[in-house]
């Protein structure tokens, strides 16, 4: 398990997270809800320790470090493969670095997508290199799979099919925590959301909960923000009203 | 043999980086700098030439003459392997750098369970480079010395041309 506590951070004056509490345990697929800036991003950088911050982030108890980085994988919409490798050579960096890389899994997914094997990444399309930045979190061997706006680029049936192998695929012990604007597509398959809004979490629940309470997802991010629907109409009647 | 070379440094480098293409600047650089070394025998030469007199038309060794010392007559011949040797501060820099290049691989490097893998791929290559500059260096040295000491006539040789050389060393007195 996660666990996040009073994790604050800041960039010079700007608090990016603010007192942010909360745990991740196994087999969870979590998706982060925020608008651009609200800390998803600062969010999975403390978790990896990319970026120092306050605050206590534990897995399974002991920090996070080198011993036990391996058991977290990260794909981001910034890419963190390597442009001038071929996949079949960030296979073979992988399995040298991550001894539960599974092989089994890259072969099925290049195959699905159907992405080269021996053409450098850097000749991949947008959505392509995407689909290898996921593939290669999910074969990592990791027990969390942080990913940060993996399918920016990717067009609709694309993404469709990555949340249907990603449902297929995922064993019961792994977790994903699934940064996103992507609510509506990404409701049916995400067990809980967390809402973060100006770098504190402003939200937490289960899906079967909001099933329970006849609610969709997009409804409980309204009430949680505060969303006011005349907003617009007001706006507009204001932007067009003759003086 | 070249591709051997490549091979064998590829897990000292950023992983993809165009090692051909380093190793071709670095043996660039280092003839540059041989041929910048050159300049020690235009000085020896001159230097070599005001040993004699000329006695209508033969050459004769003026025995009071003494030639400079050695590490005079070197003077910054040497400089352009210290200069190569100092570049490979920024060709760290620049592997360092190679990670925020077209993606962000510096994510995957730094979450790596080997915690020196990241320093390691930066840094090995320049610290071989300024290794190969220095032995480069030391053996121009020598053999300019060897040359020097050769060709000059004991005559008009100032002792302790060794213990001067130590002087190119910072700090050590002489």
């Amino acid at each position: 398990m996660i666990e996040i506590e009073s994790v604050t951070k800041s960039y010079g004056l700007k608090r990016a997270l603010e007192g942010v509490s909360l745990t991740l345990p196994k087999g969870q697929i979590v998706g982060l809800f925020g608008e651009n800036g609200a800390g998803k991003t600062t969010l999975m950088k403390c978790i990896l320790g990319f970026t120092r911050f306050s605050g206590k982030i534990t897995l399974d108890g002991e920090p996070i470090s080198h011993k036990n980085i391996d058991r977290v994988s990260f794909a981001t919409s910034e890419h963190s493969f390597f442009p001038n490798l071929t996949a079949t050579a960030h296979k073979e960096f992988y399995q040298m670095h991550f001894p539960r890389f599974s092989e089994k899994r890259f072969n099925a997914l290049m195959d699905f997508f159907e992405l080269p094997r021996h053409s450098p990444l850097r000749q991949f399309s947008t959505g392509q290199k995407n689909q290898f930045e996921v593939i290669m979190a999910l074969c990592q061997g990791a027990d969390y799979i942080l990913m940060d706006e993996p399918f920016a680029g990717n067009d609709v049936f694309n993404r469709e099919d990555f949340y249907k192998v990603l449902l297929g695929i995922l064993e019961p012990f792994e977790t994903v925590l699934l940064a996103t604007h992507l609510l509506e597509e990404v409701q049916s398959f995400i067990g809980r959301a967390i809402l973060i809004h100006q770098g504190k979490i402003v939200g937490d629940v289960s899906t079967l909960e909001l099933d329970e309470a006849g609610k969709k997802l997009m409804d409980y991010v309204r009430e949680t923000y505060n969303y006011r629907p005349d907003r617009v109409g007001k706006a507009l009647s204001d932007l067009t009203s003759e003086k | 043999m070249r591709m051997n070379l490549k091979r064998r440094l590829a897990p000292c480098a950023p992983p993809g980086v165009d090692l051909g293409q380093e190793l071709s600047w670095l043996a660039c650089g280092g003839i540059v700098s041989l041929l910048y070394s050159f300049q020690f025998f235009i000085r020896y030469a001159k230097h070599y030439e005001q040993l004699f007199l000329w006695d209508g038309i033969s050459r004769v060794l003026d025995t009071s003459a003494v030639m400079p010392d050695f590490v005079d007559i070197l003077g910054g011949s040497l400089s352009g392997f210290q200069v190569l040797a100092l570049s490979m501060v920024a060709l760290a820099v620049y592997h360092y750098a190679y990670h925020f290049q077209g993606s962000k691989s510096i994510y995957l490097m730094k979450r790596l369970p080997d915690r020196w893998e990241l320093l390691r791929r930066c840094i090995t290559l320049p610290l071989l480079g300024a290794l190969a500059c220095l032995c480069a260096s030391a053996l121009v040295l020598l053999t300019y010395y060897a040359i020097y000491m050769t060709f000059t006539p004991p005559a008009c040789l100032a002792p302790g041309q060794w213990q001067r050389i130590w002087s190119l060393l910072p700090g050590v007195p002489v």
